[in-house]
């Protein structure tokens, strides 16, 4: 056996993954759906929690530890760093929200610039591989807190200018909104 | 004046025949043919193959050069019916999608002939097994196209019906399957072996089979509705809205680059 075979052989069962992935990836779309809309039910509120903000704050744990209470801040600064990862999952929804709403634009328009599209998947898959960056720091506890409240202002200042540009588009917003129910993407159709 | 493959590939022959002359029956009668016309020429073209390369490896022998040149010939007609077939279930997929159908030829375009190059890097350069390579790396192209199309269509706001996932995802399956077999029998050279054509008959085969069954299954029933017409956008709002969101996107990143660089909160 050479080189050749471990190769081909390869790229055949890379595909075969791949053309897998993507077939069934599409069928179990649908409890995905669900969820996320929960989360955006849940998320309905992102661009006005300055209180998540104030939680995450140090002034209390720099109080607490002063006062002599370190299990407590301790305690506490836990519970606020799970709070702080809802709040971080959030903000992915909130961002691809608007990723969606790109392609929606994207689906609908007879001319697309190669160079646009490919710019918007590399932006996206970085925005995955930091978000994910982040997400595992704060998980093992190295990741500042402080630091999610310049995320949420980011995406925000996004969604508000995101939201403008469709208002925009006036009318034909009922077009988007006939997509809507399936623009979840990809090849399922029983959405 | 015997068939000389051993009995398994001479039942596998005969389901195979008995499933596409139902599939044709199938496309003929519902008038599936109207919508499919290069997918109804694929298997009738198949259909017809089969019984032709039954007759000259009964007369000839599966060995005979007769047999190998009807073999590849044959097969070369199907491959183009097949890439027909396939162009035409994207079209029908991508009908009302304009700019993404544009950008899928401009991809295919661009990637195929690297994905070529690339198979001629790789490729054994033993005239003996010439044909088969060429085979791998037609197989190699149209699964890589397929598959990037598929991802296109899973990335955009696309639906497509069950029954063209499947048919799709059934030439993707059986390209994959043939890449598989040919390498692997190759790789353990196995055509230096009596065994070899039985052997590459029956894994052959036996895929095609499974594909006709699951094309069979969604067949079965009845076609979905013509897509309507989606109504498209201006150019302007793509031109617009598009780089608007890649600089926001841009920002977004920047932003997280320097994430690690805030300060952090004293413990």
């Amino acid at each position: 056996m050479n080189y050749s075979v471990a190769v081909f052989a390869s790229i055949g069962l890379l595909l075969l993954l791949a053309m897998a992935w993507l077939v069934f990836s599409a069928t179990r779309r649908q409890p995905r759906v669900i969820r996320d809309e929960n989360r955006e039910r849940e998320c309905i509120h992102i661009s006005k929690l300055p209180q998540i903000k104030q939680a995450l704050a140090d002034s209390d744990f720099i109080y607490l530890n002063e006062r002599g209470y370190p299990a407590l801040a301790r305690r506490i600064q836990k519970e606020r760093r799970r709070i702080a990862l809802n709040y971080l999952a959030c903000l992915r929804v909130e961002f691809e929200k608007l990723v969606r709403f790109a392609r929606m634009v994207a689906a609908m328009s007879p001319n697309l610039a190669v160079a646009q599209e490919v710019q918007g998947l590399r932006l996206n898959l970085e925005f995955s591989y930091r978000y994910y960056l982040i997400y595992f720091r704060m998980i093992s506890g190295i990741g500042p807190l402080k630091a999610i409240g310049t995320l949420s202002n980011m995406v925000s200042a996004l969604t508000i200018r995101m939201e403008t540009a469709m208002s925009e588009l006036g009318e034909r917003a009922a077009l988007g909104a006939e997509l809507l129910p399936h623009n979840r993407g990809g090849l399922d159709a029983r959405s | 004046m015997t068939l000389n493959f051993p009995k398994i590939v001479d039942y596998l022959w005969a389901t195979t025949f008995l499933l596409q002359l139902v599939l044709c029956a199938l496309l003929f009668i519902r008038g599936y043919f109207r919508r499919l016309p290069f997918f109804t020429a694929y298997i009738s073209l198949n259909l017809c193959q089969g019984v032709f390369l039954y007759a000259i490896y009964h007369h000839y022998g599966y060995n005979s050069m007769a047999g190998y040149v009807a073999g590849w010939v044959s097969e070369a007609l199907t491959l183009a019916a097949r890439v027909f077939a396939t162009v035409e279930l994207l079209r029908l997929v991508l009908l009302w999608y304009r700019g993404i159908w544009g950008l899928t030829w401009r991809l295919l375009a661009c990637v195929c002939p690297m994905v070529l190059l690339s198979i001629g890097a790789f490729s054994r350069s033993d005239p003996q097994v010439l044909v088969m390579q060429v085979d791998t790396g037609f197989h190699v192209v149209f699964a890589v196209a397929l598959v990037l199309c598929l991802g296109l269509i899973h990335y955009y706001p696309i639906r497509v019906e069950p029954v063209y996932k499947v048919l799709l995802s059934g030439f993707c399956w059986y390209s994959c399957a043939r890449i598989l077999t040919n390498t692997v029998l190759h790789g353990y050279s196995y055509a230096e072996y009596l065994h070899y054509w039985p052997m590459w008959q029956t894994l052959a085969i036996s895929s095609y089979l499974l594909v006709l069954i699951l094309w069979g299954s969604v067949l079965s029933k009845p076609l979905p509705p013509m897509l309507q017409r989606q109504a498209l956008l201006p150019d302007s709002v793509y031109t617009d809205i598009s780089p608007e969101i890649n600089d926001q996107l841009q920002a977004i990143n920047r932003r997280l680059m320097n994430f690690w660089k805030i300060e952090e909160p004293p413990q």
